[in-house]
């Protein structure tokens, strides 16, 4: 679908042309909208914070030792990942304000490999628990004897809950990164017209920062009883 | 903030130094549970959280120096805050159905 920008022109009363404002430069205007979106998304995950919170105030003992069972390692190495990919894409937006095209697009490229890197580390921790039997209707997450004490169950319910829809939030950005690729690869994002590619970061940086909170409230608070790890 | 006149090193000195920081607040979550508020790893870990999210809001997403964005942001973590507040410290220690309630006592059911 072509978006050539056509400009609409308003003639005042001496008779003299001006070219209307179209919203394709209207960079706060396109900044401010997608905020408001990502407002959404902090009071989505404010509220699964909240659930969180409080299971935890009621079961702290089966909170501390269902933490205490995460793999720290392979969520420690998915925090750096993210950071790191956080840092690629911010400077990927850096190149294109200053009129590097190829060099953003390196640096999106590398994004989406530090991305995908992030859902593999994500997918064997799965796996590794899935084995275990702690898996979303589960053996051990099941209602009966030999399962786990209820507040590791809610617990679990709810990692697997946040990580997953996180997880969805990845996978949403690596679609997003590649059509922001073709879309520079089209001419329709510029150093001139870089909105979409801003936009993008900033979603990129809120999926960062909810990892900032999910990884030390379901890895690190039980951190003092255990190695870690199914 | 202007986004047309960019300055390319002091930006990407900028950027570079917050990834410092948020690794060496991401090495603090680690050794925090071992070293120093051992018995208030929450509180300790949520504190450093929000550390790292302030820099994160303010360098890698352009907050700083927007008002009206920052004051959207500041009410919605408002928002959330009075939810939290609400719920944790003041439901949550006045729970009266502990011992019927399918959140705390599933053998009941």
């Amino acid at each position: 679908m072509s978006h050539e920008y056509i400009p609409e022109i308003a003639i005042d009363r001496e008779g003299n042309e001006h070219e209307v404002q179209g919203w394709q430069d209207d960079f706060y205007g396109g900044k401010l909208g997608f905020w408001l979106f990502m407002l959404t998304e902090v009071m989505m995950f404010g509220a699964m914070f909240l659930a969180l919170a409080y299971y935890n105030t009621l079961h702290p003992e089966d909170y501390f030792n269902a933490s205490a069972s995460l793999n720290r390692v392979l969520g420690g190495i998915n925090t750096v990942i993210l950071l790191v990919s956080a840092l690629t894409m911010g400077l990927g937006l850096l190149k294109m304000r200053t009129g590097d095209v190829k060099g953003a697009k390196l640096m999106i490229w590398a994004t989406i490999i530090l991305a995908t890197a992030f859902l593999i580390i994500k997918g064997f921790e799965w796996k590794a628990e899935y084995n275990h039997g702690v898996f979303l209707l589960h053996d051990k997450l099941l209602v009966g004897p030999g399962t786990l004490p209820f507040g590791q169950k809610l617990f679990f319910g709810m990692y697997f809950t946040m990580t997953g829809l996180h997880g969805l939030h990845i996978i949403i950005g690596i679609g997003l990164m590649i059509w922001l690729l073709k879309r520079i690869n089209a001419g329709k994002v510029s150093t001139e017209h870089h909105i979409l590619h801003w936009n993008i970061a900033l979603y990129w940086d809120i999926v960062h920062l909810i990892w900032v909170f999910v990884f030390p409230y379901y890895y690190m608070i039980g951190a003092a009883g255990g190695t870690g790890g199914h | 903030m202007d986004t047309n006149t960019v300055n390319y090193k002091t930006e990407r000195a900028s950027y570079y130094k917050v990834l410092v920081g948020l690794l060496l607040l991401t090495a603090v979550t680690f050794v925090q549970p071992h070293f120093f508020m051992t018995h208030s790893t929450f509180l300790a870990q949520m504190l450093i959280a929000v550390v790292k999210a302030w820099l994160i809001l303010m360098y890698y997403m352009h907050l700083k120096g927007e008002k009206l964005i920052g004051a959207m942001v500041i009410f919605s973590l408002f928002l959330v805050s009075f939810f939290f507040i609400i719920t944790i410290g003041i439901d949550v220690p006045n729970f009266q159905y502990a011992a019927e309630s399918y959140i705390t006592a599933p053998a009941a059911h």
